[in-house]
């Protein structure tokens, strides 16, 4: 059986892809269609949240910090509930994360305000004194890239059906649209009225001045994606 | 039941096959002491110790039919 | 000795052992850098304030974990199959001009790839997922360098002289499947450059960037379907492949035990690919998964410790060469570590203990005894088995060899030691409540308690740099040292004082 296999290298590569991929089939095809339904009361993120979501992901935020809240006591009452499948649905890519150097960032938008994280994306041993985060001076100089935030936006909305300019049910029972713009200038306009509040809660005056002349830093659109963590 | 919950049960139960069929092919091999060509299976470790480009192979792929 | 007009050739494996020590010396260094980074915030700013973007820790980290695995660990699988499958097919690859152009080919691909990997990483363009970082060009890349390793692979089997396949050979095919297969699932991407705007505008943004097929829970579960595999298919299949082929001649002895060998290696690809639900345990991906994950990542105790068990009684009756040979050493030690690290990640994946272990720095510890024991020091002793060998050389210095054996294993001791307590302590003062119900210490007094165990693990990772170093310096001395008959060369390396 198996030493004829050996003689036989490319029966011998079918066995082996037949039994490795096996497991896979049966543990991840099935459970396609069940997990990617959202829960209500998740929104897909706007377009400054997304160009955040991206400068996240640049810095590799991800290899310190978790976006997953197990059912333990202990991580409840840290971070607040536990994560729901459905909370993810329009996560792509996911950041859950495997390590946790910091703490959970799962809902940090309920408890942290834009000025806690403008003071400590700065330094963050200004808020937390014996922190071994590192600062992120350089995001108050960067443009964040809201062209490729957008054409996320379209790729989601157009390859997998994220329902951007749709009604989507909230947890009150009532409905609430999140709007994607039409074209590159439009969304521009639109990133830039989002970081006109955020900026309206900051302190930093180069980055008030860079919203003021049309451009976003960095720090603004990730302000805004922490704060819509909850 | 569902598919979902057959899954894993047929998976595990394939795998306690798979187990004992290979545990009873490796205790075949120790029994018969040689495999279905009449070679020691032990035999084989051969080709990593003589390996060099003018040793003789422990089974030479010949273009003749086979045995 | 006879006058052979056929000889090994070796060209293509030159060139890639050139590339493991390069990439390694490259991956470890940036290691140890950001080890000392948790330890002391201050040298994520060492270089200046201009250049922090680049040096700080989570810029970093993706290019510490890809250039040790797809940089060191691939370059020595690559290296070690250039000379191991040749000698057990018994076929020369100087008797297929193709074989040569298309594994000449591979390596400069894989050099232009590695090159545009860095860069890219350094910038900041990653997809996020572990392992996986890559944008889609790279992934390309990738996927044809791959190819043409199969191409390799399957045309010297093509053409052999030994009919039967070597166990070794068995893990390379098996290597170069399992990779293949999950490296093309788990970066199923669209880039974004595809999408049209209402007004009809395309190519929006950066060309390059791409968000993944899957969401959320599918893409974690795909993702660590991926991640845990390509633990099993880049840090284990194929370091078993080598230590199959290199333990048994440098030493002489043959394996203790074929039949073990084969059960071992059936075993090992039947129950592998469904442990990686142990990495989501507790987290939205259906219960019954988790539990698969978690049983089968004990079952897989069994092919684990077989291929151990096996190399080690090869040893059986000989076991002076373990004292006399440091190159034995590597080799023991590093299947000593092999079954200590694949006890620990069943052990972690009990939920209970995952409940504790998961998101801390045991897991760290856990990764790290199985890639610094088992297979840096696998790979280090192939290359020191291959040097003699392809640049017809003594190996420059045995006591040197020596000395980087006690002092990496010291290195690893002083490491998972450390992550250890740092990953206990922690998840057990995450969890701790008061007499009143509530959470004994903040987040911050989980932190402050790991620094002594941060500098430690830093000192750990620095030992092991240092005998990397040493183990470089005395492959480059080994180029230049003294020329050995070839008829020396059948079991034992032959080694300077």
């Amino acid at each position: 059986m198996f030493h004829w296999l050996e003689k036989h290298p490319f029966f011998f590569a079918v066995g082996v892809f037949v039994v490795i991929a096996f497991a896979g089939l049966i543990e991840i095809v099935p459970n396609f269609a069940q997990a990617s339904r959202p829960v209500i009361g998740t929104k897909p993120v706007t377009l400054l949240e997304q160009a955040g979501r991206d400068v996240y992901i640049k810095n590799s935020c991800n290899a310190c910090h978790s976006q997953l809240i197990r059912p333990f006591k202990a991580e409840t009452d840290r971070y607040g509930h536990y994560s729901l499948s459905g909370e993810y649905a329009y996560d792509r890519p996911f950041l859950w994360g495997s390590k946790r150097t910091g703490p959970d960032l799962m809902r940090v938008g309920n408890y942290r305000t834009t000025e806690w994280h403008e003071n400590h994306m700065k330094d963050p041993k200004s808020v937390m004194p014996s922190s071994i985060m590192p600062g992120y001076p350089w995001m108050f100089k960067n443009s964040a890239d809201i062209d490729t935030a957008y054409a996320t936006q379209l790729t989601n909305a157009q390859f997998f059906g994220v329902p951007y300019n749709k009604p989507v049910p909230m947890k009150d029972g009532s409905t609430a649209v999140v709007k994607m713009a039409d074209s590159v200038a439009g969304a521009h306009a639109m990133a830039l009225a989002e970081a006109k509040e955020i900026t309206s809660k900051m302190k930093d005056q180069n980055v008030k001045d860079a919203v003021a002349r049309g451009e976003i830093p960095e720090i603004v659109a990730l302000i805004a994606y922490l704060n819509s963590m909850k | 039941m569902d598919f979902y919950e057959f899954a894993p049960y047929a998976y595990f139960f394939l795998i306690v096959f798979l187990v004992v069929g290979s545990y009873s092919y490796i205790y075949h091999l120790y029994k018969n002491r040689k495999d279905a060509s009449g070679v020691d299976y032990e035999h084989y470790s051969e080709m990593a110790l003589k390996d060099d480009i003018g040793d003789t192979p422990v089974k030479p792929v010949s273009r003749d039919k086979e045995k | 000795m006879e006058n052979r007009p056929l000889e090994y050739d070796y060209t293509v494996a030159k060139m890639f052992m050139l590339t493991t020590i390069v990439l390694g010396i490259v991956g470890m260094t940036i290691g140890v850098f950001i080890a000392f980074e948790l330890a002391f915030p201050g040298l994520n700013t060492i270089f200046g304030a201009g250049l922090a973007e680049y040096t700080n820790f989570s810029r970093l980290r993706p290019l510490h974990t890809d250039s040790v695995a797809f940089g060191f660990t691939v370059s020595g699988i690559f290296a070690t199959w250039f000379y191991v499958g040749q000698r057990v097919l018994k076929v020369s690859m100087a008797e297929s001009k193709f074989l040569m152009f298309i594994g000449k080919l591979q390596f400069w691909l894989y050099v232009i790839g590695v090159a545009a990997a860095v860069v890219t990483l350094f910038m900041g363009y990653t997809s996020s997922k572990e392992y996986a970082e890559f944008e889609w060009p790279i992934d390309i890349a990738i996927v044809i360098v791959w190819v043409l390793w199969g191409v390799s692979i399957f045309g010297l089997i093509g053409i052999r002289r030994e009919k039967s396949l070597y166990i070794s050979i068995w893990y390379y095919i098996a290597t170069f499947l399992g990779v293949a297969m999950l490296y093309l699932f788990n970066n199923m991407e669209i880039p974004t450059m595809l999408a049209t705007s209402a007004a009809g505008e395309t190519n929006i943004g950066d060309w390059f960037h791409s968000i993944s097929m899957y969401a959320g829970t599918n893409d974690a579960l795909v993702q660590w379907w991926y991640g845990h595999n390509a633990v099993a298919f880049v840090f284990t299949v194929p370091i078993i492949a080598m230590i199959y082929y290199f333990l048994p001649k440098e030493s002489g002895q043959a394996i203790y035990s074929y039949k073990l060998s084969l059960l071992s290696f059936w075993g090992l690809m039947f129950v592998y690919l469904w442990a990686g639900g142990h990495h989501l345990l507790y987290s939205t991906v259906p219960d019954w998964m988790q539990t698969m994950g978690s049983i089968f990542s004990i079952v897989l105790i069994l092919p684990s410790w077989g291929s151990a068990i096996n190399m080690l009684l090869t040893m059986k009756g000989e076991w002076q060469q373990v004292a006399a040979s440091p190159l034995i050493k590597f080799m023991v030690l590093a299947s000593t570590f092999y079954m200590f690290s694949t006890l620990e990640g069943p052990i972690q994946a009990i939920k209970s203990v995952n409940a504790i272990a998961h998101f801390t720095d045991w897991i760290v510890g856990h990764v790290h005894d199985g890639t610094l024991g088992w297979v840096g020091f696998m790979i280090i002793a192939a290359l020191y088995h291959m040097a003699p060998r392809v640049f017809k050389r003594e190996l420059y210095s045995k006591g040197l060899m020596a000395a980087q054996f006690w002092i990496q294993t010291l290195g690893i001791v002083l490491y998972f030691t450390s992550m250890w307590i740092a990953g206990i302590t922690q998840g057990m003062m995450w969890r701790a409540h008061d007499e009143f119900g509530n959470l004994a210490y903040s987040f911050m007094d989980t932190v402050d308690v790991l620094h002594p165990y941060y500098a430690l693990r830093g000192t750990g990772g620095l030992l092991y740099l240092v005998g990397f170093f040493m183990f470089a310096y005395n492959i480059y001395k080994t180029m230049s040292s003294r020329p050995v008959e070839e008829s020396e060369l059948q079991n034992a390396s032959p080694m300077g004082a």
